[in-house]
């Protein structure tokens, strides 16, 4: 039964993953990409709630890591999208699902946890590379956060399309 | 108990859940072996550092039973050591004025070590490590960096036994070395040894040092013996009552050296036929 009601979101999980290692690079603006996984994160903290959305930032940030090879540090991005996850979670709102997930709050809501993530992400990934982090979010942190607000601009508009629809 | 650990833990599920994963994160984090890990290595231990000196102030019972064993066993091992470098101390000022005394002998010395001492009877002897096969012969000399010890009264190939002066047996002629008075040194139980045939009025003054003399078969002239302690004149006699400190402290005694000096027995034998 709990399979078959997480078996719909372990495949879209799998096909984010699939979409954010495979096209997400022709979408490249000067290195900065959109973080789609973020943005399904953040979707199913607000569908779900704080412990799926913490699990699925932990499960699908640990991919990552696997796919990323030797360049990559493993537990990097299991760790800070296990921390998005859960920080996403705080937004959940039980009754009122449909609404954020169709409005501008979504976009804030990623745009707040993008934030930390990536602000987490590059603290953690710089030391040591003679970078200092505050550089690498200002040069980074910040265009990646806007390209995945606007991103999130899409699944915005597909669940305000939604919820116009739905009587 | 367990269902209000439960409890507790369903009531807190979404933090125990992040904080599995973060520490598992953490945990994957630590597998790599980069320049950023390396860099947070060590912020976490200065980290860690941090918080232990902050709650240091706890005595922590354990800890410090530990702590206490730890600190006792070291003091007995430097106890040990401490006694063993005294003792390693002693022997060597022992052996060097061993060895001044053997640069100054005219005579060949064996260096003996005492493996057995009886000091509890009036006839006193050692058993020491040489023997003939050392060249070591009955009637040669002990003596120490302090004077005379004795004289080997019987070897065999790899030891020897020793009577030491303060042994009821053992007879040596001696003289005040600063008024050349003779007499024979005796010993009749007691810290003292006695300096006989000393006459009344013969000069002997407590300090005076005694050696051996040339009158003495058996010993080389002027092996110190004593110091002279106090001399009485004896009742309803011609002689006085000499006692003499021996130089050496028989107590103390561990290393030695035989002397190697021996009797002219055509002297022996000359003066025992007109005894």
């Amino acid at each position: 039964m709990l399979t078959r009601r997480l078996l719909p979101d372990i495949i879209l999980s799998a096909l984010v993953l699939l979409l954010q290692t495979t096209v997400v690079e022709f979408l490249a603006v000067h290195t900065i990409v959109p973080d789609l996984v973020l943005i399904w994160i953040v979707v199913t903290a607000l569908r779900r709630g704080q412990i799926p959305a913490t699990a699925a930032g932990f499960s699908m940030g640990l991919v990552q890591d696997l796919v990323s090879g030797p360049d990559g540090m493993l537990g990097l991005s299991a760790l800070t999208k296990t921390i998005a996850g859960f920080l996403a979670g705080y937004f959940y709102a039980e009754n009122k699902t449909p609404q954020i997930l169709g409005s501008y709050r979504l976009l804030l809501i990623t745009g707040i946890v993008s934030l930390v993530h990536n602000a987490l992400y590059f603290v953690l990934f710089l030391q040591g590379s003679g970078i200092r982090w505050t550089d690498g979010i200002l040069s980074y942190g910040l265009p990646s956060t806007a390209y995945t607000v606007a991103v999130a601009l899409i699944p915005m508009l597909i669940f305000a399309r939604k919820q116009v629809s739905s009587p | 108990m367990v269902k209000r650990l439960y409890d507790i833990v369903l009531l807190f599920k979404e933090y125990v859940v992040v904080a599995f994963l973060i520490l598992t994160s953490v945990f994957l984090l630590t597998l790599n072996d980069t320049a950023q890990i390396r860099v947070l290595r060590s912020y976490a231990i200065v980290g860690v550092g941090l918080m232990q000196n902050a709650v240091s102030f706890i005595p922590n019972y354990f800890d410090l039973r530990r702590e206490n064993d730890v600190l006792r066993r070291m003091n007995l091992a430097l106890s040990d050591e401490v006694s063993r470098l005294r003792e390693g101390r002693l022997e060597n000022l022992r052996l060097r004025q061993l060895l001044l005394l053997k640069e100054r002998a005219e005579h060949r010395y064996v260096a003996a070590n005492i493996l057995g001492k009886n000091l509890q009877l009036l006839r006193n002897t050692v058993t020491l490590n040489v023997g003939s096969d050392d060249d070591v012969l009955p009637n040669m000399p002990i003596v120490s960096e302090s004077g005379l010890v004795g004289k080997i009264i019987s070897t065999t190939a790899g030891y020897s036994i020793g009577q030491l002066l303060l042994n009821k047996d053992l007879r040596v002629s001696a003289k005040i070395q600063r008024s050349r008075v003779d007499g024979i040194i005796t010993w009749e139980g007691g810290p003292y040894l006695t300096l006989q045939n000393v006459a009344r009025t013969d000069d002997v003054q407590p300090g005076d040092l005694v050696i051996t003399s040339e009158y003495s078969a058996f010993f080389p002239k002027g092996i110190r013996i004593g110091v002279v302690n106090d001399a009485h004149p004896l009742p309803s006699s011609l002689f006085q009552s000499v006692h003499v400190l021996p130089a050496v402290d028989f107590t103390e005694l561990e290393e030695i050296f035989v002397m190697q000096f021996q009797p002219d027995s055509s002297r022996i034998i000359l003066e025992q036929r007109n005894r």
